[in-house]
């Protein structure tokens, strides 16, 4: 691998049109699950495919199998139900889950298909979990009195998938908090939840979290459990970077610098990328500042997504080379 | 003593019941149903929801917001000087809506929810409240690219939602709500928000009502009771601070009691619910009372928000017994 803007994506891709379609028939009752599996396998490829081809340096599975970052792990927990139809914006709803009662891992959710994809490749391919704040405060709560018992009892559950991810191989694990940036309040539960994750895990922590007003709790919550912080940036105009540049930014930590806007169909100019990286540049050295998009990018075509990689990709190439780390 | 609602009411029922109003957009961006006939749907949507709200034994309702695709486009995108860019996330919420980018002088230009109203009223069984999103928060969530000022682009909207405000009073609606969540996240604004609300209330004669949800008012109480607005509606559930404040103050003005959890599916007790009309509506008339939800119910499936709408009607008729 390089020896330094190591490239990657926060996890989501853009789902095929066959497995969009093949999602719809399968919750109709139209097509079985063997079949589902299939073309999420084959989806899976196709993002493995584009990435390789891309040249990005850690890949992920694109997480073909996966609707909703919380309703995918609520379908495979116990204690955990899916509930009814919410409006999630536009016409798009999507069945909230619901923590029922007291909250257990049974069997490993994400393994199987981290194996698969990681079969398709010999570069490194990372592990997805959605963290125990997210999980709860993006759902339902009735089994529990008070969220911090919940959100506890989740971090032990995303836990136990964290170690069969690690036992598995995979040299890195991310756990998102996106529901973080917009309550920071909360901020000591989760760093609590957190330590809880990744106790023990050999793997290479990291977390994504959204634009949120970061500075208010700037050092703190720096503090969380993992290496690297996957941050929002090119939508916010690289707003953190002042922040980071002024008070600094711990030496044992890393950061994911998003140089792509993922809200946006425009496609940034290679110039943009590389001022972006640039910015980063500024506060940590290119071994522990890793390239990618701001979020995930299902939200993206995936023509978007492929011209945003590849110039994302020939903005790291440019600055590699200034700087001769080819 | 009156039970009501805040807004917005979820737009399609669960399994087996028909998700009529998704299913007719979807086909209506396809292509496959005419503007006319998707309109016809709406309608029948919102008397369905006028009909749960009068069901459930509320007094005072809406038209549930059916036709709005989110709480700051519906108004914004009929305004002159307004464009929409991406979708952002909404307050703290997992519920995005797309953002308003100011572009130009900000100007009303016709009636945007004055025909909702008229239709809601002429199909409901109970008295229909007109509900807006206050300017404030109409401004602070928007990206202003013209006015380069949250309180001049706030006074633009206020102007704007001044001129729906008449309209609707024009049109027979006797009571306007402005919904302003943001004023509660901003309170170092309050000094613009008053001034902003002075001149959002100019001329209207109806009774009007602002609600403040998400958060508490602690910082800007009781200045909030010199607002213009005769009701104000608090979330006593996110803003647990609220009950505190009451307690210190006395509450001058009628009082939007958010007790139920808009946010959770977890259904409350009517014994909890009496309980707490007793404790926070001491000292109050209880005509000066409002009990509610704490904020809109698009957050919940809809079977929970009308489970959860009688039991607080139930709760307001057994407190009224209570108080009395």
């Amino acid at each position: 691998m390089t020896k330094g803007l190591i490239t990657t994506t926060v996890g989501s891709f853009p789902k095929p049109e066959y497995l969009q379609k093949a999602r719809n028939q399968f919750s109709a009752g139209k097509l079985d699950a063997s079949e589902l599996d299939e073309l999420e396998k084959q989806a899976t490829r196709e993002v493995i495919a584009l990435q390789e081809e891309v040249g990005l340096d850690i890949l992920v599975d694109g997480e073909m199998a996966r609707g909703d970052m919380v309703v995918y792990f609520a379908e495979h927990l116990q204690g955990m139900e899916i509930g009814g139809l919410v409006r999630s914006y536009g016409n798009r709803y999507y069945h909230k889950p619901v923590v029922k009662s007291e909250i257990r891992w049974q069997k490993p959710i994400t393994l199987d298909l981290y194996k698969y994809a990681q079969s398709l490749t010999d570069k490194p391919v990372k592990g997805m979990l959605t963290g125990p704040y997210t999980m709860v405060e993006w759902s339902f709560l009735e089994g529990y009195d008070d969220m911090r018992t919940a959100v506890l009892e989740m971090a032990k559950a995303v836990h136990m998938e964290a170690v069969e991810l690690d036992r598995a191989g995979a040299q890195f694990i991310q756990i998102d908090e996106p529901a973080l940036s917009t309550r920071l309040g909360d901020l000591e539960l989760a760093l609590e939840a957190m330590a809880i994750v990744t106790d023990g895990i050999k793997a290479k922590t990291g977390t994504h979290m959204c634009y949120g007003d970061f500075p208010s709790v700037y050092p703190r919550f720096l503090d969380m459990a993992v290496t690297q912080f996957d941050m929002e940036m090119a939508n916010s105009g690289y707003e953190l970077a002042q922040l980071f540049k002024e008070q600094g930014f711990p030496k044992d930590k890393e950061i994911a610098w998003g140089v792509l806007d993922v809200h946006s169909h425009v496609i940034e100019t290679q110039d943009q990328v590389v001022a972006g990286i640039k910015r980063g540049l500024e506060i940590l050295p290119p071994e522990r500042l890793f390239i990618d998009p701001d979020c995930g990018l299902k939200t993206r075509t995936w023509d978007e997504s492929a011209d945003k990689l590849r110039v994302m990709m020939a903005g790291v190439r440019q600055v590699r080379k200034e700087l001769g780390i080819e | 003593m009156i039970a009501t609602v805040v807004g917005s009411y979820p737009k399609i029922p669960n399994r087996p019941r028909p998700a009529r109003l998704r299913n007719a957009i979807a086909r209506f961006d396809r292509g496959d149903l005419t503007l006319d006939d998707l309109k016809a749907i709406e309608d029948e949507v919102t008397i369905e929801v006028l009909q749960e709200q009068a069901e459930a034994g509320l007094d005072l309702v809406t038209d549930g917001q059916i036709r709005w695709e989110d709480e700051q486009n519906y108004i914004a995108r009929s305004l002159s000087g307004v464009s929409i860019n991406g979708l952002i996330r909404w307050f703290d919420t997992n519920t995005y809506y797309r953002q308003p980018v100011i572009e130009g002088a900000v100007a009303w230009r016709e009636p945007i929810t004055v025909r909702d109203y008229q239709f809601a009223a002429e199909h409901s069984a109970k008295t229909v409240k007109a509900v807006l999103t206050g300017p404030y928060t109409l401004a602070r969530l928007s990206v202003d690219e013209h006015y380069k000022s949250t309180e001049k682009l706030a006074m633009a909207f206020a102007e704007a939602l001044n001129q729906e405000a008449k309209a609707l009073q024009q049109a027979g609606a006797t009571f306007i709500q402005f919904n302003e969540p943001a004023a509660v996240q901003h309170k170092e604004d309050f000094p613009d928000f008053r001034h902003v609300s002075d001149r959002l209330l100019d001329g209207v004669t109806a009774e009007t009502a602002v609600y403040f949800y998400f958060g508490d008012v602690d910082g800007i109480y009781p200045q909030v009771l010199d607002l213009p607005f005769d009701l104000i509606g608090l979330d006593f559930v996110m803003g647990a601070a609220n009950e505190a404040l009451l307690h210190r103050t006395p509450f001058t003005k009628k009082l939007g009691l958010g007790i139920m959890d808009a946010r959770n599916t977890r259904l409350e007790s009517a014994d909890q619910l009496v309980e707490r009309i007793r404790t926070l509506g001491k000292g109050i008339a209880p005509d000066h009372l409002h009990v509610s939800p704490s904020a809109g119910l698009e957050f919940l499936p809809r079977e929970v928000a009308q489970a959860k709408l009688k039991r607080l009607a139930d709760a307001v008729r057994q407190a009224e017994g209570v108080l009395v």
